[in-house]
């Protein structure tokens, strides 16, 4: 045994602090109940923001803690200031949303703060037992966001759907995780790499397929794909908003660390799957879309198409192709926050309204919601010179980079189908005949929100270095052999 | 047959089949009079005399019930579900007997000393709840379904309770070996710090063992005889020795967890001369009076209030204790020195 | 011999049991089956001289969650004969993925080979006095990070099952022990003197 000292624990700071503040707001939710929600809300917030604080001030060396289950290093932090970035954005949306739809409960920041604490543990995991797990925090705090509307039929079926799908999919991984334990004698990603660099074997690669199934399943990729608009659909609005946001962030991340550290010698083989998921997943985000009605199921297919751009990054195995996955992600979460942001503001004599046609001549009733909405949905569609584009383009280079010429060209015209729908949703706003108007009354904190968001997505083309080159510092840490 | 045949299996296992036959032996005569000591102890504590018409004394009532429940006709009712409805009761009185294998009746006393005895006394009690479950659903009656009902919720949540209270006492010996938690050396502050959870241990098996005040399955004035209800003649039979067979193994579990087994009380040495599974068999005793006693005394709880005593108060308190006697075995430097 | 015997005892019962579980009519008795299989289980790690593991599967897995699972198995009453009325269609789709997985599984198994250094990796048995002990030292040194977050995922659990079925109904007459306490006599009743012939 070692000798036990504090110092050992410094890289786990602030998830200490989270786990330690998620009990703490219990405690206050408890004995204020309810009513108290937006405190508790405001709390967590607070408490995501010190995490960052600690995060910041903390040691970004490559460092490993507790028996090698936990790393931290330069990506890890990248990765876990983006999720807390977001996950402040999303308990900021679903704060006022739920007050809104009288389901506040105090436990819903609660949840979203273990299940942050969930993903900042899975983008540190190094060891397939601490993978399984931040992955099993994260999600069974998602199944009950899922389901928290539990009055309403559709949010319980979401919830209900979600968490079977989402069982099968922990079995898949779990099973997968056995054989790769199995072939390579370990469950420490960096020893699976070592065994498996000197001699590659069946089993752990059919292993690998297995945990790839589980992890696509978390990232919503064709064709682990089902679940998405269902839940997308029958969550409330911002826990939908935060799904599409947060969580696929750090199932990337855990992704990007698994496939690189502990299975770099057979990337030949799980290049292959990652671009058939990724060109799947691209095609049915943008031909299924074409057909929705409403507007968090066309986002659903829209996420689900996105991924599958991410994914093209993944599969150059690249410096530069894991790099614009990062800078995809982010873009792409800003871009989603300020989409839910307006989608949560579409609301009729105090009930939510999700059909696209209920934006019908948006612009002539309120012309700024009209013009934020329709600058996020060029940026969505890849439209220069938008953020959404640098995002599709720099993926798409990398692609090219790595010889991947039949993704790219497939990729492109993805997203050119993807397009039209999105282009839609503007010509509905700016061209048909207006409906009722929306509620008046959107809270700050929301127009903050999509303020901020469209003002990303417009001013991203004058400086994007900065971005590049953090995302490239950081997934450096992968490729330190070459 | 060769000779190295016997020598390996066949006397051992003769050894301890007559070993098992002699703990059996011993159980159900024990249980046979304890119905007798029931009646005798309600008796005098209701100001009447029990039993007097068989035998002096009425000495010869069980025996006479045995041949009685015997030789009844055993009925199954037509839309019971058979083959469950026989293996229940089985299942009670069986799981009632093997328990007792890991029993240290004495030093070096037991038939299997195992190295994690008390789990197994806590799997093979938290086992009984099938026998009840199964019986109430096989009956394909209300009554006997409600009664199983309440049973089960009953005895799974004093389970977590007792479990707690005897993490209490493993924290204090360090070890899982019946015989170890007997001889562990246990300072005064020690026994004082688990006197509480005796009290709490005391309690819970009353409601594991679905005895009066907590006797709410059978609760023959709300439902009728409960999971029982259907249950005649052997089958019956098979379940009244299993309760009473569990009271004498919980009265047995609580000497070996806190009264100290086989040595003499406080160990005084000048009792040494007494043979330790006499003092043993004495303090089974004594927690077994307490059975009657408390049915004797404390009118029958009500369903809700049985579930708040449980989760609400047991249940914090319990895990409150394991802090702090794990805290104060920390502060007085006492944690079993097992793991140097 | 005594070991070989018990062993195939054991896995035979294990493995009869765990068909009875889906083929059983009865979803009660599939859950017994279940349970038997559990209890089997058990012995086989006692076999392997994992009593501690064993104890606590009885423990956990048949003292707690399957009796759980009964209760809920024994109080749905919908007919399970309808429910698999359907279940037909999905036949073949389901050989379809038992064959993929099967065809997997002999593939990984005629392909096993082990790298050289594997060997090195592969966790030594465990010598300590008793596997309790080893399991404990184990648990809160290497692995404490896992357990820990174990305790999470549990909590987070229970969380779960509040928010989602807890419900604050109004007007529910509750027993207020405090209140029964530390009532007065005062608070109950009146004493008046009464004169003869007026009444009160």
């Amino acid at each position: 045994m070692t000798d036990f000292s504090f110092a050992l624990l410094s890289p786990l700071a602030p998830e200490i602090f989270l786990a330690v503040a998620g009990l703490f707001l219990l405690v206050v939710g408890v004995f204020r109940g309810d009513k108290d929600t937006s405190l508790v809300g405001w709390m967590t917030v607070l408490a995501f923001a010190i995490t960052g604080y600690l995060l910041l001030n903390g040691s970004w060396e490559e460092t490993t803690a507790l028996n090698g289950m936990f790393i931290m290093d330069q990506f890890a932090g990248i990765v876990k200031l983006v999720i807390l970035t977001g996950l402040i954005i999303s308990v900021a949306l679903g704060i006022d949303h739920i007050k809104q739809e009288n389901t506040a409960r105090f436990e819903y920041p609660i949840l979203t703060l273990f299940a942050g604490l969930g993903m900042l543990l899975m983008v540190s995991a190094n060891d397939l037992l601490s993978l399984y797990m931040g992955l099993e925090l994260q999600s069974l705090a998602l199944y009950v966001l899922a389901s928290i509307n539990r009055d309403n039929v559709k949010s319980s079926e979401a919830g209900l759907k979600y968490f079977v799908l989402g069982a099968i999919s922990s079995g898949m991984l779990l099973f997968g995780a056995s054989l790769v334990y199995g072939y390579t004698g370990s469950t420490n990603f960096a020893t699976i790499g070592e065994a498996l660099a000197q001699q590659g074997s069946m089993g752990a690669i059919i292993g690998l397929v297995f945990m790839l199934s589980g992890l696509a399943f978390k990232v919503s990729a064709v064709p682990f794909h089902m679940w998405t608009p269902d839940v997308y659909e029958g969550a409330p609005t911002s826990v939908t908003a935060f799904f599409a946001m947060v969580p696929k962030i750090a199932a990337i991340a855990l992704l990007i660390r698994l496939l690189f550290e502990a299975f770099p010698s057979i990337a030949g083989q799980w290049t292959q799957i990652i671009w058939i998921l990724s060109a799947l997943s691209m095609a049915v985000g943008a031909f299924a879309a074409l057909q929705q009605a409403n507007i968090k199921r066309l986002l659903a297919y829209s996420s689900i198409g996105n991924m599958g751009f991410a994914l093209v990054g993944l599969a150059a195995g690249s410096v530069e192709g894991i790099a614009c996955v990062i800078v995809y992600m982010v873009i792409y979460m800003i871009m989603t926050a300020g989409t839910f942001g307006i989608v949560l503001s579409m609301r009729r004599n105090g009930h939510a309204v999700e059909n696209i046609s209920d934006l019908s001549g948006l612009s002539r009733n309120n012309p700024v919601m009209a013009y934020a909405l329709a600058i996020l949905m060029f940026s969505m569609s890849g439209i220069p010179p938008l953020a959404g584009f640098f995002g599709k383009f720099l993926v798409f280079k990398a692609a090219v980079g790595a010889g991947l010429y039949g993704l790219s060209v497939f990729g492109v015209l993805c997203s050119v189908v993807a397009a039209y729908y999105y282009i839609r949703i503007i010509k509905i706003m700016f061209f048909d005949e207006p409906v009722a108007k929306f509620d008046a009354g959107v809270p700050f904190a929301r127009n903050l929100i999509v303020g901020l968001s469209v003002a990303f997505m417009l001013l991203f083309i004058f400086n994007p270095s900065p971005l590049l080159d953090i995302s490239r510092d950081a997934v450096s840490v992968f490729f330190h052999n070459e | 047959m060769t000779p190295e045949f016997m020598d390996t299996y066949f006397w051992p296992l003769l050894f301890i089949l007559g070993h098992i036959g002699a703990i059996i032996g011993c159980i159900l005569l024990v249980m046979a009079y304890y119905t007798y000591a029931e009646r005798k102890v309600l008796g005098a504590m209701q100001r009447r005399q029990g039993p007097m018409t068989v035998g002096p004394f009425g000495l010869l009532q069980p025996i006479a019930d045995g041949i009685k429940l015997l030789s009844k006709e055993t009925i199954i009712p037509s839309q019971a579900s058979k083959v469950v409805f026989l293996i229940a009761p089985m299942l009670t009185f069986a799981l009632a007997l093997v328990a007792w294998a890991v029993i240290p009746i004495d030093a070096g006393l037991a038939l299997a000393d195992i190295n994690v005895g008390i789990l197994y006394l806590f799997a093979i009690s938290s086992m009984g709840v099938y026998g009840i479950i199964m019986a109430g659903w096989a009956s394909n009656s209300k009554y006997a379904f409600l009664g199983s009902m309440r049973s089960a919720s009953q005895m799974v949540s004093y389970e977590v309770s007792m479990g707690l209270v005897i993490v209490t006492v493993l924290l204090c010996v360090g070890s899982l070996n019946l015989s170890d938690i007997i001889t562990a050396y246990r300072p005064w502050w020690m026994q004082v710090l688990l006197l509480p959870m005796l009290f709490v241990f005391l309690i819970s098996i009353l409601a594991e063992c679905n005895r009066a005040p907590f006797d709410l399955p059978e609760g023959e004035s709300e439902i009728t005889g409960g999971f029982m209800v259907e249950y005649s003649a052997m089958t019956f039979a098979l379940f009244f020795l299993g309760e009473y067979t569990n009271m004498i193994l919980m009265s047995a579990m609580t000497t070996v967890l806190f009264l100290g087994g086989w040595l003499p009380p406080f160990n005084i040495e000048a009792l040494d001369f007494v043979p330790g599974f006499m003092w043993f068999v004495l303090k089974t005793f004594g927690v077994m009076f307490f059975f009657l006693w408390a049915r004797a005394t404390f009118p029958r709880y009500r369903y809700d209030q049985l579930m708040r005593l449980g989760w609400k108060i047991f249940l914090p308190f319990t895990l409150i204790w394991v802090l702090v006697v794990s805290g104060t075995l920390i502060y007085m430097d006492a944690l079993p020195g097992q793991l140097e | 011999m005594l070991q070989p015997l018990a062993f195939y005892l054991f896995s035979l019962v294990t493995l009869l049991s765990a068909t009875f579980v889906i083929t059983a009519k009865n979803p009660v008795h599939s859950v017994l089956f279940l349970i038997l299989a559990f209890f089997n289980a058990a012995g086989l790690f006692v076999l392997l001289g994992a009593e501690f593991v064993a104890m606590i599967l009885v423990i956990v897995y048949v003292g707690a969650v399957a009796v759980l699972f009964l209760f809920v198995v024994m109080m749905l009453d919908t007919g399970f004969a309808e429910l698999r009325k359907g279940a037909l269609q999905y036949v073949p789709i389901g050989l379809v993925i038992g064959g993929v997985l099967l065809a997997e599984l002999i593939f990984i198994y005629s392909a096993w080979e082990f790298a050289p250094s594997i060997t090195n990796n592969i966790a030594s048995p465990v010598t300590a006095e008793s596997n309790t002990v080893s399991l404990g030292l184990l648990l809160y040194t290497d692995y404490v990070y896992a357990f820990q977050i174990a305790g999470l995922i549990l909590l987070v659990a229970m969380i779960g099952a509040i928010v989602l079925t807890h419900r604050q109904r109004s007007g529910v007459r509750r027993q207020k022990i405090k209140e029964q306490n530390t009532r007065k006599r005062d608070d109950a009743m009146e004493v008046v003197k009464v004169t003869t012939g007026k009444g009160v």
